[in-house]
């Protein structure tokens, strides 16, 4: 109700409490984004453990690199450098990543999916796991800087401007890895459906 | 290949970029117009178009976590965070024994230690097997912070480098 609530705080000020040694106000920021950066981890990842472990590893980077945070910068921009990169270099580790268990689990989401919600025969649903899997597998063959641009407009719905801060690249060169991410895609999809 | 484009047909080269910023609405009200007006005549503009529309949502599949989830999300969280605090804590207790030290003569050992290990090498100073005294504990503790700094910062400085726009970069993240 009042503005001495930390949850109503700004990240701003959140972040200078959190430099001063209150912990409790990064968790604020870490309940505040949690949701988001997990998602975007998912969205790379696709996979539920390692998104939650992924985007944990990017709030536990940012807590131990707060001291050299810019307060003139945004926090969620700077937050959200760290776990595009920690999703970029996670995919370089692994190499493949496990789409074989994204279907899975989103089933086991709870029905909450509206493509597992519009298809309900068997038949559907393979085919449903098998376009899914194909998707996964297009998007994994996209260079990096394609993918990345591509997830963050398409899937997190960002502007062309916060893509080209979080990527630190030019709004121009984002436009382009997204037209040719969209035009690969859409070859490679359209055969599929 | 020639079986692909035989299926699917290439938007208009001038317009292709534009329809997939217009899908997104990415363009303006005046931008928006103009090919609006050319996707009316162009037919492989719409289906372009028609297409990203299809197939473009197949991409995203939903996740949607329970509330336990988040809940044991926080306190994983809550416990990680404690934890790099306690050990911060730790260092911050270690370093503060070493301070009632007389700093000049650390200073001094500091600077002798240096010169040898720049005059005669790392073997040498490997070979001499100091004890771990408590210079090089001090100069070890920062060592090991910056490494771990330098870690992470190599890691966001990734993007930098596949990224080849250029620019100088202020580094500061
Ligand atoms: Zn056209």
């Amino acid at each position: 109700m009042t503005t001495s609530r930390p949850a109503e705080f700004e990240d701003e000020k959140l972040v200078t409490l959190a430099q001063k040694g209150q912990r409790e106000a990064f968790e604020v920021l870490v309940e505040r984004y949690k949701q988001k950066a997990y998602r975007i981890a998912f969205d790379f990842t696709r996979d539920r453990e390692e998104a939650k472990d992924l985007s944990q590893e990017a709030f536990l980077r940012a807590f131990t690199h707060l001291q050299s945070f810019d307060l003139r910068a945004g926090f969620y921009t700077w937050f959200y450098r760290i776990l595009v990169n920690l999703c970029l270099d996670y995919r370089r580790r692994r190499g493949r990543i496990a789409w074989e268990s994204f279907d899975e689990k989103t089933h086991m989401a709870g029905g909450q999916s509206e493509m597992a919600g519009a298809i309900s025969s068997p038949d559907r649903e393979a085919m449903s796991g098998e376009i899914s899997r194909r998707v996964g597998e297009a998007l994994q063959a996209l260079p990096a800087k394609q993918r990345t641009a591509f997830i963050l407009k398409n899937h997190q719905g960002l502007s062309i401007h916060d893509i080209a801060k979080v990527m630190q690249s030019a709004e121009g060169t984002i436009k382009v890895h997204l037209h040719r991410a969209v035009a690969t895609l859409r070859q490679k999809l359209a055969e599929l459906v | 290949m020639a079986q692909d484009n035989d299926l699917i047909r290439r938007a208009c080269k001038e317009f292709e970029q534009d329809l997939v910023l217009y899908y997104y609405g990415e363009r303006g009200r005046e931008e928006s117009k103009e090919l609006e007006n050319h996707l009316e005549g162009c037919g492989s503009c719409r289906q372009f178009l028609a297409d990203l529309r299809r197939l473009l949502p197949l991409t995203v599949k939903p996740d949607d976590p329970p509330q336990p989830f988040w809940e044991n999300y926080s306190k994983e969280m809550q416990e990680r965070l404690a934890a790099i605090a306690q050990r911060g804590r730790w260092w911050r207790d270690l370093a503060s024994l070493f301070r009632p030290w007389p700093v000049p003569a650390l200073a001094t050992a500091l600077v002798l230690i240096l010169a040898l290990t720049l005059t005669f090498g790392k073997r040498i100073w490997r070979s001499q097997d100091l004890p771990p005294d408590e210079e090089a504990v001090l100069e070890i503790l920062p060592m090991a912070e910056n490494l771990d700094f330098f870690k992470a910062m190599d890691l966001l400085d990734s993007m930098d480098l596949l990224e080849d726009t250029g620019g100088p970069g202020n580094g500061s993240v």
